[in-house]
């Protein structure tokens, strides 16, 4: 085992957060390793079909997945650099200014310490950085004014227009969706060409995936990327009063110690606090910076009800982006389905490109069928399938964990299980919105409809290192720095107290920005 | 080769076609021309290879000419972290072989017992698709494996893939491919 010469930074994930963190301290002078278990994928390894877009993606994480609804991890995981960004969606909408006080304005679920105008002018920050399009002013009937995206709106498809009408009649405003896509150049990446290949990674750089964007910019700046490099144990001096660098495995899976003046946890939502209860020592017995007992719990994940619609007209059902075209907030009111025994947010979203395969392709529209009855649909969803979601949120709960389970990975680390279980309110919004998508799809005149139904599904993934007020409830503060240990770091989704109901990453971004830049401004008092 | 070597191999030639070993040699084939080809198998035996091939063509036909044991028999002999199977993103613990294993002998346990000790390729053409149906719906008594509807699911990724996600697959549908990256081969 070698232990290597000090940096300033380490960063452990080379994902969304990660990227973005290496991106301003580099370009503030520090030095900055990141460590990154997977691949350092380029641009030329993303090739155009579902087969090879799995690549990217996970196989046989260190994890066991339990409860009543335990959690879908692969598809939607990422593994290498950008992370699950190198793939993902691109959806940007923005969290509303309920999503940060649900406590307060509902009694149940968790407040946030910092409010939507805490995060506002970060988002703005980002949309100005890495490129967003959409129509600002439009979504401005549900949150408060700020600027203009830089880009226009994305083009739109049949795909998504034959929603229009349904939702029209539903009482459904939607707007063109914010995504982070280039509808136009941008920063010398070239406009989408809507070839609907996004989710298994766009090579020619029209989305703002992380290795494009803000990992590139840390490189230019001087940051060292260690692919192929697992971080098994973060390390404190003898007092437990800061970190002192973090144990991996390299590429040759020979053990090396990072030292480092402050570590930042940029892994997946779950992989911080394995890493953080693994680092147990007498001055932590339950894992660094837990001295809330809340570390790695309040793990929360998004669910979708999806509704399938058929067409006589033909609506290109593989044009487009696999982003959304439009967007609503128009049942984010928490209340909204509360008739029916519901409580969270609902966000919805028309028009996406559908492929053949894969889990998202429309061979699984109708997963019952099979033989010459799957010919036959494959033949008629080819020119008039597509597909309205409405996604869900569900609240914060402490029985929705991660822990160190029985068994260990290649490295000896132990396995962690994640145990998730979705409340009788979210699973009771999860059916009011596939009764509402059957309303709306009937109202567009479509041929057939069908709800998307199957197992509930989990989508992203939150909590487990969640920010509050103090160290008796949280493990971090706003910014991500951990309550217990000023230069141990936590970024990404897993500080988030709430989940909202909307795609996380443009927010993760933001939290991400505000942090970093935190940790810049008041370097000297932090680093160790 | 090291698995890290060969990422980098693979990485290096832009690999999209399949390492098929011939004569102990690897040639780049997609799994159709594997099958016509009659390569050779790695991981799966005569018998589950034919469990396979009557499966794939039940769930969605055309597959066991697409080349579907050829695809599953080739990735399970890769390391997983380079498999391109369905598997790999329903969090199938690797090996992935064990999975197969398991699926293919369950299929044929099942059908045994069900129809006087025929395995399932020897059932007829409708005997398979009504085992096939009670197989998705966990409806097969004293089924013994992993669960019936995620074998349905798996499996029936994996055809849908050989049949309908490959360049050939999409001009069959009459659905233009668009690739920014093209796989070699048309795979």
């Amino acid at each position: 085992m070698a232990t290597l010469e000090k940096v300033d930074v380490v960063i452990v994930g080379a994902g969304a957060s990660g990227s973005l963190y290496a991106s301003v301290l580099a370009k503030a002078g520090k030095k900055v390793v990141l460590l990154e278990a997977g691949p350092d994928w380029q641009m030329t390894d993303l090739i155009s079909s579902d087969f090879w877009g799995r690549r990217v993606k996970p196989s046989g994480v260190p994890f066991l997945f339990e409860g009543k609804n335990p959690y879908g991890y692969a598809y939607q995981g990422g593994w290498g650099v950008g992370g699950a960004a190198l793939h993902y969606f691109a959806n940007f909408p923005r969290y509303l200014p309920t999503d940060f006080k649900v406590k307060s304005e509902h009694g149940k679920g968790l407040d946030w310490p910092i409010n939507y105008a805490d995060i506002a002018p970060y988002y703005d920050k980002v949309a100005a950085e890495i490129g967003v399009s959409g129509d600002a002013k439009a979504e401005e009937i549900w949150r408060p004014k700020g600027e203009a995206y830089p880009m226009p709106p994305m083009k739109t498809f049949r795909n998504g227009q034959v929603w229009l009408k349904g939702l029209e009649a539903n009482g459904i405003r939607m707007v063109p969706a914010a995504v982070g896509m280039n509808s136009v150049d941008f920063k010398g990446r070239p406009a989408c060409i809507y070839d609907g290949w996004c989710h298994v990674g766009c090579p020619i750089g029209a989305l703002a995936n992380p290795v494009i964007t803000y990992l590139a910019d840390a490189r230019k700046a001087g940051a060292e990327v260690r692919a192929l490099s697992t971080v098994t144990r973060i390390l404190t001096d003898a007092s437990g009063a800061k970190v002192t660098g973090v144990e991996y495995y390299d590429a040759k899976k020979e053990k090396q110690v990072q030292e480092a003046s402050v570590v930042i946890l940029a892994a997946w939502a779950a992989q911080n606090p394995r890493l953080m209860i693994n680092s147990s020592t007498d001055k932590h017995p339950k894992g660094l910076a837990n001295s809330s007992g809340v570390l790695g719990k309040y793990m929360m994940a998004h669910y979708a009800s999806g509704t399938w619609a058929m067409f006589d007209e033909d609506v290109e059902p593989h044009m487009g982006t696999v982003g959304a075209q439009y967007m609503s907030y128009e049942r984010y009111d928490k209340n909204s389905k509360k008739a029916k025994g519901a409580f969270g947010s609902t966000y919805i979203v028309a028009g996406t490109a559908l492929k053949t395969s894969d889990l998202g392709g429309f061979a699984n529209a109708r997963l019952d069928l099979f033989g010459p009855k799957l010919a036959e649909f494959m033949q008629r969803a080819k020119r008039g399938i597509t597909r309205l979601t409405a996604f869900g949120e569900e609240m914060p709960n402490i029985e929705n964990r991660v822990e160190l389970a029985d068994g260990k990975d290649e490295f000896g680390m132990p396995l962690a299980k994640i145990v998730h279980s979705f409340s009788d309110e979210a699973i009771a919004l999860w059916n009011a919105n596939f009764d509402e998508g059957i309303e709306i799809a009937k109202a567009t005149g479509a041929k057939e409809y069908w709800s998307a139904r199957g197992p509930m599904p989990t989508i992203h993934l939150f909590g487990g290192t969640i920010m509050g007020e103090g160290a008796g409830t949280s493990v971090t503060n706003s910014y991500g720095q951990t309550h217990d240990i000023p230069n141990l770091w936590v970024a990404g989704p897993g500080l988030f107290p709430t989940e909202g109901a909307s795609n996380p990453t443009y927010t993760i971004f933001a939290v991400s920005q505000r942090g970093a830049e935190n940790l810049v401004s008041k370097w000297g008092s932090v680093a160790g | 080769m090291s698995d890290i070597e060969r990422r980098a191999l693979i990485k290096g030639a832009g690999l999209s076609a399949l390492a098929f070993s011939v004569g102990g040699a690897e040639i780049l084939l997609s799994p159709r021309q594997a099958h016509a080809q009659n390569i050779p198998f790695r991981t799966l035996t005569p018998e589950q290879v034919e469990t396979l091939e009557a499966l794939g063509e039940t769930l969605v036909p055309g597959a066991k000419q697409a080349g579907i044991s050829n695809f599953v028999d080739q990735q399970l002999s890769i390391p997983h972290g380079e498999a391109l199977l369905e598997a790999r993103i329903l969090n199938v613990r690797p090996p992935y072989a064990n999975f197969y294993r398991a699926a293919l002998s369950a299929v044929d346990k099942a059908s045994q017992a069900k129809n006087g000790d025929k395995k399932f390729a020897q059932l007829s053409a409708d005997e398979r698709y009504g085992f096939v149906d009670l197989m998705r719906q966990n409806k097969i008594e004293g089924w013994q494996g992993p669960a019936g509807p995620f074998v349905y699911l798996i499996l029936r990724s994996d055809a849908v893939d050989v049949v309908y996600g490959t360049m050939e697959g999409y001009a069959a549908l009459g659905i233009p491919y668009m690739p920014h990256i093209a796989p070699e081969k048309r795979w």
